[in-house]
């Protein structure tokens, strides 16, 4: 649900926590700051959505406001909101390592070096998103509102990487086993 | 700063020998903070124990400050010990008839410093590990988490100028763990110690601006964790 879907609640849900009404700038921070960096948006994307909201009826325009557009939430947008909250989740599992996977499978003994080059790169890349996770993590801890949502967002990318790291340690020496081969340091 | 140039550290000797450490060079600029990760008895904790002087290397030159540890006498590596190194153990080793200030304050007191010295500097230390307030306990009175506190306020009374630690968050909870982890990057940032932290778990390695994987005893990988790296999309969104 990375676009439509995810996007258009995750707004009418910030709209829903203004009931005195929000412009778009400060829906934008409002929405950073409650799911942190795991969804960039731009202004662009946001004021389709907010149009999308709009022409539906589930927000509307306050009245007698300067120039800036303020949006607050509809009863019908609030109807829809609690219904997509308890509504089973639609992600489906994710389809896990299958890049490498036919890597490995296609792959030659002689190619057995590049590929656990390839495999460190891996392991480099996830260690850079633990350490900015961890960031992420002490950089929430220091704003002036409720972020407990963002945190279980970090726990949970933390367990996907760790759990990649752990197939990627596995991988690489099960290949060093099999084909006797070293990475390089 | 902590330089390694061709360091090899062999236990035993003829067919039964060990080689722990196997031709590692670094250098660790002070004030920084990395991680070794890798297996275990894949020699993370010797290239420890070589830092702080416990043990010498069998080729190799391992300077710390620059000097050169094996050319130390025993009283001088043992000075850089009590003077220039702090060591954070997976045990705590906390003396449980002591309470947590007389723990914090024991390398002073064996070093000779006085009293009112001593009260001050572990006040200072217990100040910054947050456990001032449980300063007249004895550590069976403490929970984990706060006794590694205790245990890092030990290690920092002596104004180290390095902090090893040994798998600092081994005994602790997940919660405890970060927390643990937490202050030791808050002290990094805070006094310039240079720390290297030994770990298994990768999302603890990650605190450090590099880390190093070492497979039996050897530099199998050098990563440098920049503090802004793309963004990331790790599919949590989808």
């Amino acid at each position: 649900m990375r676009h439509a879907h995810g996007i258009q609640y995750a707004l009418l849900g910030v709209v829903s926590r203004n009931p005195e009404g929000v412009h778009g700038y400060a829906l934008k921070r409002q929405c950073e700051r409650f799911l942190g960096s795991f969804w960039q948006l731009n202004f662009g994307e946001i004021y389709r959505v907010l149009d999308k909201l709009a022409d539906e009826g589930q927000i509307e325009q306050m009245a007698g406001e300067s120039s800036r557009k303020v949006y607050r939430i509809t009863e019908r947008g609030r109807q829809n909101l609690d219904d997509f909250i308890l509504t089973p989740p639609t992600d489906a599992p994710r389809p896990l390592r299958q890049e490498l996977a036919v890597k490995l499978l296609f792959a030659s003994a002689a190619q057995m070096t590049d590929v656990l080059q390839m495999i460190d790169h891996q392991r480099e890349a996830y260690m850079s998103q633990l350490h900015q996770l961890g960031a992420q993590r002490r950089k929430i801890r220091c704003l002036p509102m409720d972020s407990f949502v963002t945190g279980l967002l970090i726990d949970g990318a933390e367990g996907q990487v760790r759990a990649e790291l752990t197939w990627l340690d596995d991988v690489t020496t099960k290949l060093q086993e099999r084909f006797g081969a070293e990475s390089s340091a | 700063m902590i330089e390694f140039q061709g360091v090899s550290k062999v236990f035993g000797s003829g067919p039964t020998a060990v080689r722990s450490v196997d031709d590692l060079s670094f250098r660790i600029p002070k004030g920084s903070f990395w991680a070794l990760m890798g297996p275990s008895g894949s020699g993370k904790s010797t290239v420890l124990h070589l830092i702080a002087g416990l043990t010498p290397p069998s080729s190799g030159s391992v300077r710390v400050e620059g000097v050169d540890i094996a050319r130390m006498s025993a009283p001088e590596s043992a000075a850089l010990r009590r003077h220039r190194v702090g060591y954070v153990l997976q045990t705590f080793n906390l003396l449980p008839f002591l309470t947590a200030e007389e723990n914090v304050g024991m390398p002073l007191v064996l070093d000779g410093v006085r009293q009112r010295e001593v009260d001050g500097r572990v006040q200072q230390a217990l100040e910054m590990v947050n456990m001032s307030h449980r300063a007249a306990h004895h550590p069976m009175h403490l929970s984990g988490g706060e006794q590694q506190r205790v245990a890092i306020a030990r290690a920092l009374v002596i104004e180290p100028a390095i902090i090893l630690a040994d798998e600092p968050t081994g005994n602790l909870d997940r919660a405890g763990g970060r927390a643990v982890m937490d202050l030791i990057q808050e002290v990094n940032e805070q006094t310039q110690v240079t720390v290297l932290l030994v770990t298994h778990d990768p999302v603890f390695a990650a605190y450090g601006q590099r880390v190093l994987r070492l497979v039996d005893g050897r530099l199998q990988q050098d990563m440098k964790l920049p503090d802004k790296p793309p963004a990331l999309d790790l599919g949590v969104a989808g």
